[in-house]
């Protein structure tokens, strides 16, 4: 039996908004555990203000470990996990778990080459100044290169729309859900037509919000 | 107030040395302006950064105003070095913060109030000539005005001694000038010490009252200015003279002596300190029967001593040139006068 589109809005209304909360949580959460590691394996690096050769590698091990496991068995790999924390393994908010997981190392990456991209000869001058590390780093590092970071938080929030269909696929609920278990599974066309739109929609709005912001955050 | 006693800096790197300095011994002292000079590589730029310890020495004593830098803690480090500032061949400005904010950097880090700084900063850009472009960003900036903010933003916490690693290198020959004007007045207004390392002897010879000429991490050669422009010692000192003061005579007046060869008399004169002020030429036609013809020349002010170098012809008979002759040689202190390229 196909579903008539228009009645079928609000459902998709409220795929669309679980997406958004998926994305969005996963992403703040995963950059308040991607930056602080993106920094500190700038600073622990050979040459680095707090050179820590120990605390460089085990980083370096931890966040290649997660971007070698492909997010799909993530997913599942780290079910006990979810439930352990959340207490369910279904639904929009046992997915952020796997989410944050799968991102946060990700952003690591990302913050960490903003970083190396700042101009080494203002770190210079700035030590020449007598500035502490953390001042470095606060007033340094993060002014400088925060244009470039939020256009590196695009690309990982986009990241997340995909990923977040995939959790779908395991109960996590939004617009990846809907896509397919109506537009999959039940040869809903006009479903699928609507996802995929919405989708591209939402990537053009991030896109966009992120160039924006980035080009504000030049001249701060 | 900066001394260096025996400091060397060797860097290890995959088992390999690299001495970048070697044995390196000098004194700047309180309000001199020191120049020190090298091709690049020669470890003008280790040694200037052990000045302030971003380089920290492999052996040897680094004193900068009776502090020894080597064995300061890391928080008596930091603030000894709010006493040595610093300026940059490429500025190294905040790209992201104003000019009104990068002059004010140093303040801020030192946790100073809003109202200290903004006083502070107004005053030092007003001093810099910057005063209307507090609100523009580095990129907005030619590169002399980029050198302008940085030189602000050393001076912002009143420090004794300026380091300066090749300012004035990304700049054009005017741009120089005016930053090389700005330095001295900054030297005369505060009694700064300045200590530049540099590749261009043109800066050294407009500014500094010392020079030392550094060359594969060894300084060769040191002393006041003058000194080591009219009598350089080392090749390689020779070699940066020359770059500024030709002493080779033009292809052209040697094509011209070789056609006439035996005939012409043609001498090299060097004048020194104040006797480049008096007229000796005019006087010897004037006193012999000789003409006196200046095929070429340069007279260079050095620490506002002139020094100059002429190559003249007298014209006349034997006699009364070599009477000529001895009259320069006795009158004025003619360091140096070459006979005939013959």
């Amino acid at each position: 039996m196909q579903v008539n589109l228009l009645e079928f809005w609000p459902r998709i209304l409220e795929a669309t908004q679980e997406t958004l909360i998926m994305v969005l949580v996963s992403l703040v959460l995963a950059t308040l555990i991607g930056l602080p590691l993106g920094i500190a394996l700038v600073v622990t690096r050979e040459d680095g203000l707090m050179e820590n050769n120990f605390v460089f590698k085990m980083i370096n091990a931890v966040v290649n470990t997660f971007r070698s496991i492909p997010f799909i068995i993530l997913l599942v790999a780290i079910l006990p996990f979810t439930r352990l924390i959340i207490g369910t393994t279904i639904g929009t908010v046992a997915a952020i778990v796997p989410l944050v997981l799968f991102s946060g190392p990700y952003i690591a990456r990302l913050v960490e080459s903003s970083l190396l991209d700042v101009n080494q000869g203002v770190i210079e001058a700035a030590q020449s100044m007598g500035a502490t590390n953390w001042q470095i780093i606060y007033r340094v590092f993060l002014p400088e290169s925060l244009s470039t970071i939020v256009l590196n938080l695009t690309i990982a929030s986009i990241g997340l729309v995909g990923a977040s269909a995939m959790a779908g696929f395991v109960g996590g609920g939004g617009l990846g859900d809907l896509a397919i278990s109506y537009g999959y599974q039940r040869f809903e066309t006009d479903i699928m037509i609507a996802t995929v739109v919405l989708l591209v929609v939402i990537v053009q709005v991030f896109q966009a919000i992120g160039n924006r912001l980035s080009k504000r955050l030049k001249r701060l | 107030m900066i001394e260096f006693n025996n400091v060397s800096k060797v860097y290890e790197h995959e088992g390999q040395h690299l001495t970048a300095v070697k044995d390196a011994n000098l004194q700047v002292e309180r309000g001199e302006i020191f120049g020190v000079i090298g091709f690049s590589g020669a470890g003008k730029s280790t040694l200037v950064r052990l000045a302030n310890q971003l380089e920290r020495p492999t052996s040897g004593e680094v004193l900068v105003d009776g502090f020894d830098m080597t064995n300061l803690s890391a928080k008596d480090l930091r603030s000894v070095r709010r006493q040595i500032s610093m300026i940059f061949q490429h500025f190294n400005l905040l790209e992201s913060k104003t000019v009104y904010h990068n002059v004010a950097f140093p303040l801020i880090l030192a946790g100073e109030s809003k109202s200290t700084i903004k006083e502070r900063v107004e005053e030092i850009l007003d001093f810099v000539g910057l005063k209307d472009r507090a609100n523009y960003y580095a990129d907005q900036l030619s590169g002399g005005q980029k050198q302008r903010v940085g030189i602000a933003r050393a001076l912002a916490t009143s420090p004794n001694i300026l380091l300066c690693d090749e300012a004035t290198s990304a700049l054009d020959p005017e741009t120089t000038q005016s930053i090389l004007e700005l330095l001295k007045r900054i030297r005369d207004e505060y009694n700064m010490t300045i200590l530049m390392i540099t590749h261009e002897m043109d800066v050294i010879k407009d500014i500094c009252d010392r020079v030392a000429v550094m060359e594969g991490g060894e300084i060769i050669e040191q002393g006041a200015i003058f000194d080591l422009f009219t009598n350089p010692k080392h090749s390689t000192t020779r070699k940066f003279v020359e770059s500024v003061m030709k002493a080779d005579v033009p292809k052209s007046i040697l094509a011209d002596i070789e056609t006439y060869n035996d005939s012409r008399h043609i001498y090299r004169v060097t004048f020194l300190r104040s006797r480049a002020g008096e007229p000796v030429l005019s006087r010897v036609a004037k006193k012999f029967n000789v003409e006196v013809n200046i095929l070429y020349g340069q007279i260079l002010e050095i620490q506002d001593t002139p020094f100059g170098n002429l190559i003249v012809e007298l014209q006349g008979g034997d006699d009364e040139v070599l009477k000529s002759l001895n009259y320069i040689k006795e009158t004025v202190s003619v360091e140096r006068v070459l006979v005939d390229a013959s």
